[in-house]
């Protein structure tokens, strides 16, 4: 599913350079459940922006759906982010003058989902979830869990390959942290969608089946080497 | 939801600024629109009494006359007039002669002009002749009538009811004079007008001038100002047998009114341009500012999977929605505005006391409107293509965001 050989990101900020990621390789395939550890400013994110085609590398190869993402136009890799890819962001990111209904069904929409399965697929998600009801309530008025559940229906509506999540849990409370990731989990395992986070909370990476372990923009440990 | 129900949001999440530049925007609409329609009246009284006094809407000439303004180049009508008369569309058909000459009293002697006329005929049309009270008006059978301009009636020293004498060159060359009584008197404001005009009525002019059944100008009044267009190749068709009489627009026979009018519009137009200058600026700083707002949302949408192009759709979108939504309101204001300067009008009178002349034709000082309808939506048409351009720069900025760098904003 996602394919980096030697990738380097590095940032000039003026006349400075910062390496955030150095011939970084790893390999995730279909259907893990895998999370991105690291201390702040290890690169976690850095990664995360890349396999998302959000961000280009500097050097190296990235592959993701089976198709080499770099040197595609912007318009070629919105297309492509909307047929394979879901997002979660650690601060929701949801857009504030729509609904909770229209914020997850936003991919829907510009996929040009008719109205009535677009309503069919959310009603289905927001009931597994645990957010029927808050339909038609702004951002706003929703708590930090409610956000991120329409958050990740919304990353879920288009039936994406692959979620990112960068830091998903960072702004809630550990119970709401729990459940999220429980439900996540049993996303994962129902649907054979293949998630990955970055997080530095223990709870989380303690959940996941595969750590990658990141440091200073280099891999540090990657638990499913150890393991094999 | 689709993008249109989207921009119409946004449009309205920061509903002050919103609404302060739409307040701008209508009010900038409202002042054109109101404005256009008070020109557009005051030029139509000018065009009206001034056509009306003077030459029409169409005039036929000798080819040659309106250049020259020599006497020689007369054209006889035959039954000109009456066919023209019974052209639908066409109100009046007034034969005129004018022949320069000189009016003695027993006192002085002044150059004029004689204008040789079917009174009865111009009374209902012309503003001046209207006001004349019954009992100066030029009488039909009596050839010796005559109207005088209020300042030549001074400078020669006449009162009403004396006599004075006209000379002139006939056409056959000798000197030929006659005997005119003061009739009544004409007061136009204009003062070259004033100063050296005599009316009398046309056979008189025609005997004194040697010109049986010749004239120097044929004047159509239309039922419409507006019929001029197509009436004008009608009567150049009906007068093509005739090759020495030429049909004029009221704006080639008289340039003077038409050209201030002109001019006098040019400035205004150059002064809606910069009130649009104006607002397109003010529509570019509001879009600019709400797209710079949100630049961590574009990036959002763009890393959900939204097209950089259907981006600055949504900005242009918003753009032309707000365009819309003034032109709705400014035309409404618009709408109010031209009312009542259209009922009311501006009352200039107690700025002005002496009569002011333009290209011409005496100056109403009471000025008011007239509906121009298509004009109105030709501004307000206008007013939306202007919001949507001024959307394209922010439109293009929003489109050009980068997802990654747009989330690290807070
Ligand atoms: N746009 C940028 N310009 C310059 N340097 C950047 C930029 N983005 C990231 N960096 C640097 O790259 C390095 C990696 O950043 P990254 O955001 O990937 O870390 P992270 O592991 O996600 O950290 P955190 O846990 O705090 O989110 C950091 O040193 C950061 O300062
Ligand atoms: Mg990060």
């Amino acid at each position: 599913m996602i394919h980096l050989e030697n990738v380097s990101k590095i940032y000039r900020t003026g006349n400075r350079e910062v390496a955030a990621l150095l011939d970084f390789s790893l390999d995730v395939a279909r259907g893990e459940f895998s999370v991105l550890a690291g201390p702040s400013g290890s690169g976690k994110t850095t990664v995360l922006n890349l396999i998302g085609c959000l961000d280009q590398s500097t050097r190296g190869r990235i592959e993701v759906a089976g198709m080499d993402v770099s040197r595609r136009t912007v318009t070629q890799l919105a297309s492509f982010r909307l047929a394979h890819i879901g997002f979660i962001f650690q601060s929701y990111n949801l857009i504030p003058v729509l609904s909770a209904q229209e914020n997850a069904e936003f991919t829907l929409m510009l996929r040009g989902v008719p109205k009535a399965k677009r309503q069919a697929r959310i009603q289905e998600l927001f009931e597994r979830l645990g957010i029927a009801g808050l339909e038609n309530r702004k951002p706003g008025d929703l708590s930090g869990g409610q956000q991120q559940r329409v958050a990740i229906a919304r990353a879920m509506a288009a039936k994406p390959n692959l979620i990112l999540a960068d830091e998903p849990t960072a702004n809630l409370d550990s119970k709401t942290s729990e459940d999220l990731l429980e439900l996540m989990r049993e996303l994962n395992e129902e649907q054979q969608i293949t998630f990955l986070f970055s997080s530095h909370d223990p709870m989380i990476i303690g959940c996941a089946r595969r750590v990658i372990e990141l440091k200073d923009g280099h891999l540090a440990s990657d638990s499913k080497d150890s393991a094999a | 939801m689709n993008l249109l129900r989207l921009s119409w949001r946004n449009l309205w999440r920061n509903r002050r600024r919103t609404l302060i530049t739409l307040l701008a925007m209508a009010l900038s609409l409202m002042l054109i629109q109101a404005f256009h329609n008070l020109s557009t009246g005051v030029y139509q009284r000018m065009i009206d009494s001034g056509v009306k006094a003077g030459s029409g809407h169409i005039a036929l000439y000798h080819r040659d006359y309106p250049g020259t303004r020599s006497e020689a180049l007369s054209f006889a009508p035959e039954d000109l007039v009456q066919q023209l008369s019974n052209l639908p569309g066409i109100r009046a058909a007034l034969p005129r002669l004018y022949l320069p000459a000189l009016a003695q009293s027993s006192r002085e002697s002044r150059g004029i002009l004689l204008i040789g006329l079917d009174a009865e005929k111009e009374q209902p049309h012309n503003p001046y002749l209207k006001e004349l009270p019954e009992s100066s008006r030029l009488r039909l059978r009596n050839l010796r009538d005559a109207l005088l301009g209020k300042k030549l009636m001074e400078e020669l020293q006449l009162k009403d009811g004396q006599k004075f004498v006209v000379r002139l060159q006939s056409r056959s060359g000798e000197m030929a004079a006659e005997l005119f009584r003061v009739r009544g008197i004409l007061e136009t404001g204009i003062p070259e007008v004033d100063r050296a005009t005599i009316m009398v009525n046309r056979p008189a002019a025609e005997r004194l001038a040697g010109m049986e059944n010749q004239i120097h100008e044929l004047a159509l009044i239309l039922g419409a100002p507006q019929a001029q267009e197509a009436l004008l190749p009608q009567v150049r068709a009906m007068v093509s047998s005739s090759p020495e009489i030429r049909a004029l627009g009221w704006e080639e026979a008289m340039p003077n009114l038409a050209n201030a009018i002109r001019l006098d519009y040019a400035s205004q137009k150059v002064i809606f341009a910069i009130i649009l200058i104006i607002v397109g600026i003010g529509v570019i700083n509001t879009l600019l500012m709400s797209v710079m707002e949100r630049i961590r949302e574009f990036g959002v949408m763009l890393a959900l999977g939204m097209r950089p192009r259907d981006l600055a759709s949504v900005i242009l979108l918003e753009g032309f929605l707000l365009g819309v939504v003034s032109a709705i309101l400014g035309s409404l204001f618009g709408v109010l505005a031209t009312w009542y300067l259209k009922v009311r009008g501006i009352d200039l009178r107690a700025f002005i006391n002496e009569s002011i002349e333009v290209g011409g034709v005496v100056f109403d000082p009471v000025l008011r409107a007239r509906w121009d309808l298509p004009a109105m939506a030709w501004a307000a048409l206008f007013m939306v293509l202007l919001c949507t351009l001024a959307a394209i720069y922010p439109s293009r900025k929003a489109a050009r965001t980068a997802p990654a760098t747009a989330m690290r904003h807070v």
